[in-house]
């Protein structure tokens, strides 16, 4: 008896060593490749979205690969006919930012200018510096690594265009095959805590993944209905990244209304006019604080108002915008993990 | 002998928990397509002898069949100590390949486990459990249905049982208060 007890334990340890070796490897690998962390992390956000496809077209009786495909070969065209669409649109916008951005800069200069002035009027030697002349380097050395930079951007994407696809093909396909295989090697006694954490895990970030996406797309839309009624310049170009700094949570509206209003200020639109632009984004963050995130959002993570900040504020110190992305899934992962080692303690030792 | 030895080399571990599941009460009426789905999603543990499957307590997600070896099923036995460090446990029973236990927590909230099982003797399990039952209702509503229907009828008769059981003791407590 004694003997078999030592023995379970030798084998329960060298199991624990071996998932956590693994786990580890897993991580260091998707940290150290490159490009590796975002394409993984995209492949999850696409597995997430086109699961419940998946298997709502498996209900009728079709193979788990054959949906896959199928979904793959429908939202693959949808995808490639929206590029072709927009593409021309896409560029048209951003070649014509390109040609007019040096007059943006102009534009700004001439308000700092003015700004410095006024100021310097109200409370005389306040700024010793040229503020102005200090602004135009500063912008114009940013523009510059920003389409200098282009290029690597474009390439990355690209990688990421290719690998995040694949990768979420093989996650919807084996996923769940590669989880119960590592599941396997779990000891018996932390078997059915991991199991119940991996799936609530599974739940919650699936959930917060689809919703998230759903708020940043209603965002965008509104956004982009809104700057169309008001025939303001580029709509579709910031009600995409409005769509996307959304993701960012409390300070992303403001950072997605920032370079619209600014525009509307430079160019030297009307005072009612750049009411009117930050009315679009007050538009659609007040449909989404009233519908869209009391009805989707905060079903899902169940944390604390409070919380929320601080992990926002751990996030943004830790890993910058991305860190602020994904603090809130990661908290929520973190919850349900002390809850369910606390549970295993607890009801162990009771 | 030649047979055994052959059924040895061709059949693999996957056959024997598909027959296992095959034979299991709660997909009897499966069709051959959905028990082989089933098969793939369950879980199989292997337990040394005298290896606790779960204690008395613990939180619970789903059920175990036997494929291969003996199970105890134990409860701590509250009249022999009040001292829980010298709590003895009674044994309930004993199951044996075939035999299941544990279905009770497929259906609870945040289930706990009402008794300790230990396997006396080298055991393999098949792991059922509630992230695969809602795994089938997504995926295969219709063998979810069915499986639902089998466990609820395991549950109506563990509870027709249980109030046999109650009314018996009531009725031995009565006529043992009579006689008093």
């Amino acid at each position: 008896m004694m003997n078999s007890a030592i023995q379970i334990a030798r084998e329960r340890l060298i199991k624990t060593i071996t998932v956590i070796l693994i786990v580890t490897i897993c991580v260091v690998l998707l940290l150290k490749v490159n490009n590796m962390l975002v394409s993984f992390i995209m492949a999850f956000i696409i597995n997430y979205l086109f699961s419940p496809l998946a298997a709502t077209i498996e209900r009728t009786g079709v193979k788990r690969g054959l949906a896959v495909s199928l979904i793959y070969s429908f939202f693959g065209s949808i995808f490639v006919c929206l590029v072709i669409m927009l593409l021309p649109a896409i560029s048209h916008q951003f070649s014509s930012i390109k040609y007019e951005f040096p007059g943006y800069i102009e534009g700004a200069t001439h308000l700092t200018a003015n700004f410095e002035k006024d100021l310097n009027a109200f409370v005389p030697g306040m700024i010793t510096f040229d503020l102005s002349k200090t602004a135009e380097t500063a912008m114009k050395s940013f523009s510059m690594r920003i389409f200098e930079g282009l290029p690597g951007l474009f390439s990355v994407l690209l990688q990421t265009m290719i690998l995040a696809p694949l990768f979420a093909f093989f996650m919807m396909l084996d996923g769940q095959r590669a989880i119960k295989n590592l599941l396997a090697i779990v000891p018996n006694n932390l078997f059915e805590s991991a199991l119940n954490l991996q799936y609530q895990i599974n739940l919650q970030i699936g959930g917060f993944v689809r919703a998230r996406l759903l708020e940043a797309a209603i965002v965008g839309a509104v956004v982009w209905a809104c700057l169309l009624a008001i025939h303001f310049p580029y709509a579709l170009f910031f009600a995409i990244f409005a769509g996307i700094t959304n993701l960012i949570p409390y300070i992303g509206p403001v950072i997605g209304a920032i370079p619209a209003i600014l525009l509307a200020v430079i160019k030297g639109f009307p005072g009612l006019e750049i009411v009117y632009v930050a009315g679009a984004f007050g538009v659609a963050q007040l449909i989404d604080t009233i519908f869209i995130v009391p009805m989707v959002v905060a079903r899902i993570v169940d944390l604390h108002a409070v919380i929320v900040i601080i992990v926002v504020i751990i996030g943004a110190q830790l890993a910058g915008i991305p860190g602020m992305i994904i603090s809130i899934p990661v908290a929520s992962i973190l919850k349900l993990t002390a809850i369910s080692v606390y549970q295993h303690l607890i009801y162990r030792h009771a | 002998m030649f047979k055994s030895l052959w059924e040895n080399v061709i059949r693999r571990s996957g056959d024997d928990v598909f027959e296992n599941i095959r034979g299991n009460f709660l997909f009897k009426n499966l069709s051959t397509k959905e028990l082989h789905f089933v098969t793939d999603i369950v879980h199989i543990r292997d337990f040394k002898k005298d290896e606790i499957i779960f204690h008395q307590k613990d939180a619970g997600s789903g059920m175990y069949i036997i494929s291969k070896g003996r199970v105890a099923i134990t409860v701590y036995d509250q009249n022999t100590s009040s001292d829980a460090a010298n709590e003895k446990e009674a044994l309930i029973t004993e199951l044996v390949s075939g035999d299941f236990f544990g279905e009770i927590a497929l259906v609870q909230q945040n289930g706990i486990r009402s008794a300790t099982a230990r396997a006396t003797e080298q055991t393999r399990l098949i792991g059922f459990f509630k992230p695969n039952l809602i795994e089938i209702i997504e995926r295969r509503p219709s063998a979810g249905v069915k499986i639902l229907l089998k466990l609820s009828e395991v549950l109506g008769r563990r509870l027709v049982e249980t109030t046999d059981m109650v009314s018996d003791l009531t009725d031995q407590l009565n006529a043992l208060k009579k006689s008093c």
